[in-house]
């Protein structure tokens, strides 16, 4: 692999499959039939009498379906990092990231859930937390769990995790340690280009990323109530949390909704579509709240005054849909709440105009020409 | 009124509109329906971008922001009437105020052969479509732009936005020996979008060493290497006489002082000169490079006509007057004219230059004189090899740092340029070198070993004589 420079040599996207032709439309159709049968196979079992993802991880010796799809989940995210790589490696900071996600994946969201209940323990995710993992700050999640995976859950969801997102920006989470966004830049690579720049759908993502985030609160909080009056109140007990995990409930419709719908189906499905972080950018309620913290922190995209040119590599290649050439031109360092700092703008730009950074000093470059394309 | 759809036109027109929104403002423009960044072409060919990613502004900007566009070659300007003239029997229009940012066009070829069908150049969007045609097929990765041949009807047989014929069509097969003559920014571009395309390009440089007007010979030798371990064909000191075609008009071998040399696809990439001619008959005053003559407020000769951009030939800091064809001075110019277009008076004041590129995966930044053969110039040049491999020279006169070249490494070119401005000792600098570093993150940095180089003589420039006073 070649590893001069910051920037490297010319790499094409233009490949059909990369650019909505029918090649990516039917794996788009295919990525979304696997998440049907994953979250519904049950009903596939009602209508058509198989269940074929439970039998296919029978058959390679795993536990249940949940397993295999950890299994294919990592084999997504090395085919993906190889790929990347190939492309991108020769950029230290990509190196460090993606090998990171890798690591992450294979130890703590395949290997250490698999082997922990060998052993007697629970099956645990070291690298999700609240509220991404709704789950896991439901009370009885937590009266379930050893004390210390109970107090690592908490302190990593409540203290943890905002703090290291005012040090770094919510990059430490959602570009390295978290599988979604671990699977997005490897796996969803490829379709990077495709994530909307347009206002409208920057206008879309503020109201739908913040919606989710509220209802993600509202049902931990009822569950939370659940805990503690849900004996006496048989009615309400019934609406939040329900008798049986097949009844409608909130929780249930925020697991079917949130959890399986917006994270997976449209989430991962329209990867080929839409771009790498539909969920990332629209929907986790996790980085709605890492954004806010990110806003006040230290994180921000530094622009080199006067020196862009407007070429759009940077824009092109965010995969969160920031218009980031917008700020480049107009000499204006920023902080984006939806920045997951994945590096590529800076890493695209051919003249070396961007710069992650994490700095409590102001930048002061804002003032040097007031003038520019972006005022309109 | 505005002639030309591109950086400096633009930015007038905004200009204008931030304080005007009723003026009417009509953008004349052959090449494009849509402001795009021609320094991006290169990412167009390869793939990398679509035309609509290299486009700054929005589709719909042109209607929000009222701002009319007629799709046309403009043959002249009569100050007289003050009316445009325009090419396919469009009637001319009347203007109050007339910006003149027509651009550059490319410089043809003086060699013999120079017209055959598939010998073109690289800096237009007609020029980008015949190359990707040549080298990728019929169709370039990104398509065509929209109303790609709009200005067919008003254009002219001299224009640089006509469509160039495609051997590889006549052919019936794409390209699969390229050669491009010029060592220049154009030239290894057009070399990169070969190289990404999986071809072994021919590079013919008359000079003995790849653009000396900005490489000193250690520095491009760094470039040619790194050309050469890509599949690239470097020539240097090969002086082009003549480029040859088959029996049926296709370019078939490039002769030249050294040998003779088959390629099926040249760009001529030898630079570019102001796209002018069309003013030959209008009054205005050019000058022997083609550039119109401007004052310091980017005045014409005539009365309310303005130049920006690369057509205009601006004071440099060497009391000459030429065009600066660059993306930031055409932006700066842009930004003066919109302002006098506005009736402010405003000058254009160009600074300590700068600039930056990417020679391959090389990027580069340069700031203040280098190779402009400063009186009493020494060169402090340090290579640095291991997991980063950079260059960094910094010119000195008298103990003064002057300039700076840098490869290989991200460097904040506004603290270098300040530290020009302040006229810091070069031990001073070297101590503070860090401070300019704009590496991305986890990019070792530079070290320099002590002791360190010595000052050696001054860089070798074959195109400027020389002795150059320096102006801050």
């Amino acid at each position: 692999m070649d590893q001069q420079g910051q920037n490297g040599l010319l790499s094409t996207y233009r490949e059909g499959w990369r650019n909505r032709s029918w090649v990516g439309i039917a794996f788009s159709v295919l990525l979304i039939l696997f998440y049907f049968v994953l979250y519904w196979e049950h009903k596939v079992e009602e209508y058509f009498g198989a269940t074929p993802l439970t039998a296919a991880s029978e058959a390679v010796g795993l536990r249940n379906r949940w397993y295999l799809y950890g299994f294919l989940y990592s084999v997504a995210i090395v085919g993906g990092a190889i790929y990347y790589l190939r492309r991108h490696g020769n950029s230290r900071y990509n190196r460090f990231r993606i090998s990171v996600n890798v690591v992450i994946q294979i130890a703590l969201g395949f290997s250490l859930p698999f082997i922990m209940p060998l052993f007697g323990g629970k099956e645990f995710y070291f690298s999700y937390f609240w509220p991404l993992k709704y789950d896991y700050l439901y009370p009885q999640t937590l009266a379930d769990l050893p004390l210390y995976l109970a107090l690592y859950t908490i302190v990593g969801s409540l203290i943890a995790a905002p703090i290291l997102a005012v040090l770094y920006g919510k990059r430490w989470y959602c570009s390295w340690i978290c599988g979604c966004g671990g699977l997005a830049n490897t796996f969803g690579d490829p379709w990077r280009h495709l994530t909307s720049k347009s206002t409208k759908s920057w206008r879309f993502e503020q109201i739908s990323i913040h919606v989710v985030l509220f209802i993600a609160i509202a049902t931990t909080f009822l569950i939370g109530l659940d805990w503690l009056i849900g004996k006496d109140h048989p009615t309400f007990h019934r609406i939040v949390a329900g008798n049986d995990w097949r009844d409608w409930s909130v929780k249930s419709f925020y697991g079917f909704a949130v959890g399986a719908v917006l994270a997976g189906v449209v989430g991962t499905g329209l990867y080929p579509l839409l771009g790498p972080r539909v969920w990332c950018r629209n929907f986790c309620p996790m980085a709605a709240i890492l954004g806010w913290v990110q806003k006040v922190g230290r994180y921000r995209i530094r622009v080199k005054p006067d020196m862009c040119i407007s070429c759009g590599n940077c824009s092109t290649y965010c995969e969160m849909g920031i218009d980031v050439r917008s700020y480049a031109q107009s000499n204006e360092s920023f902080t984006r709440a939806s920045c997951v700092g994945c590096g590529m703008c800076a890493h695209m730009c051919p003249r070396g105009v961007l710069k992650l950074e994490n700095s409590w000093q102001v930048a002061d470059d804002k003032d040097r020409q007031n003038l520019s394309v972006v005022n309109f | 009124m505005i002639i030309g759809n591109g950086v400096a036109g633009i930015e007038a027109a905004l200009a204008v509109r931030e304080r005007e929104p009723e003026w009417p403002i009509t953008l004349v423009s052959e090449e494009s329906d849509h402001f795009f960044s021609r320094t991006a072409l290169m990412w167009v060919f390869s793939g990398q971008m679509s035309h609509q990613d290299i486009e700054p502004l929005e589709r719909d900007a042109y209607a929000r922001l009222g701002f009319k566009r007629v799709r046309a070659r403009a043959t002249g300007v009569d100050v007289e009437a003050k009316r445009l003239l325009l090419a396919g029997g469009h009637a001319p229009i009347a203007y109050d105020r007339l910006l003149i940012a027509c651009g550059s066009r490319p410089r043809p070829g003086p060699w013999p052969g120079s017209d055959h069908r598939g010998v073109g150049h690289f800096v237009t969007l007609q020029d980008l479509s015949w190359y990707e045609r040549e080298v990728h097929g019929e169709a370039g990765r990104a398509g065509d732009p929209p109303r790609a041949a709009a200005h067919l009807s008003a254009s002219g047989d001299d224009s640089p936005y006509r469509f160039r014929e495609v051997a590889s069509a006549r052919r019936g097969s794409v390209a699969r020996q390229p050669a491009v003559i010029g060592g220049g920014l154009i030239g290894i571009e057009a070399i990169e979008v070969a190289v990404a395309a999986r071809l072994r390009p021919h590079f013919f440089i008359r000079e003995e060493w790849f653009w000396p007007i900005a490489l000193d010979p250690r520095e491009a030798t760094w470039i040619s290497g790194r050309m050469a371990e890509h599949g690239v064909q470097v020539h240097l000191q090969h002086d082009v006489q003549s480029i040859e075609a088959d029996s049926d008009g296709n370019v078939c071998a490039i002769q030249t002082d050294q040998g003779t040399y088959e390629t099926d696809c040249v760009v001529i990439a030898i630079g570019v000169m102001p796209n002018t001619q069309w003013l030959a008959d209008s009054s205005l005053a050019i000058d022997s490079r083609g550039g119109i003559v401007v004052d310091e407020g980017l005045q014409t000769s005539a009365p309310d006509v303005f130049a920006a951009g690369d057509c205009a030939s601006v004071r440099w800091f060497d009391g000459t007057a030429r065009p600066e064809q660059l993306w930031y001075t055409a932006r700066d110019q842009g930004r003066v004219a919109g302002r006098r277009l506005l009736g402010d008076a405003s000058k254009y004041d160009r600074g300590i230059w700068y600039n930056s590129a990417k020679l391959m995966d090389v990027e580069y930044t340069t700031v203040g004189l280098v190779n402009w053969n400063v009186e009493r110039e020494q060169n402090w040049f340090f290579e640095e090899t291991g997991r980063v491999r950079s260059t960094t020279r910094i010119v000195v006169q008298d103990d003064r740092v002057v300039g700076f070249n840098l490869l290989g490494r991200r460097w904040d070119h506004s603290v270098l340029v300040g530290w020009l401005e302040e006229r810091r000792r070069l031990d001073w600098v070297l101590r503070h070198l860090h401070e300019a570093a704009f590496d991305t993150e986890f990019v070792p940095a530079l070290r320099i070993p002590k002791p360190g180089p010595r000052l050696d003589g001054p860089a070798p420039n074959p195109m400027i004589p020389g002795p150059t006073k320096v102006p801050f």
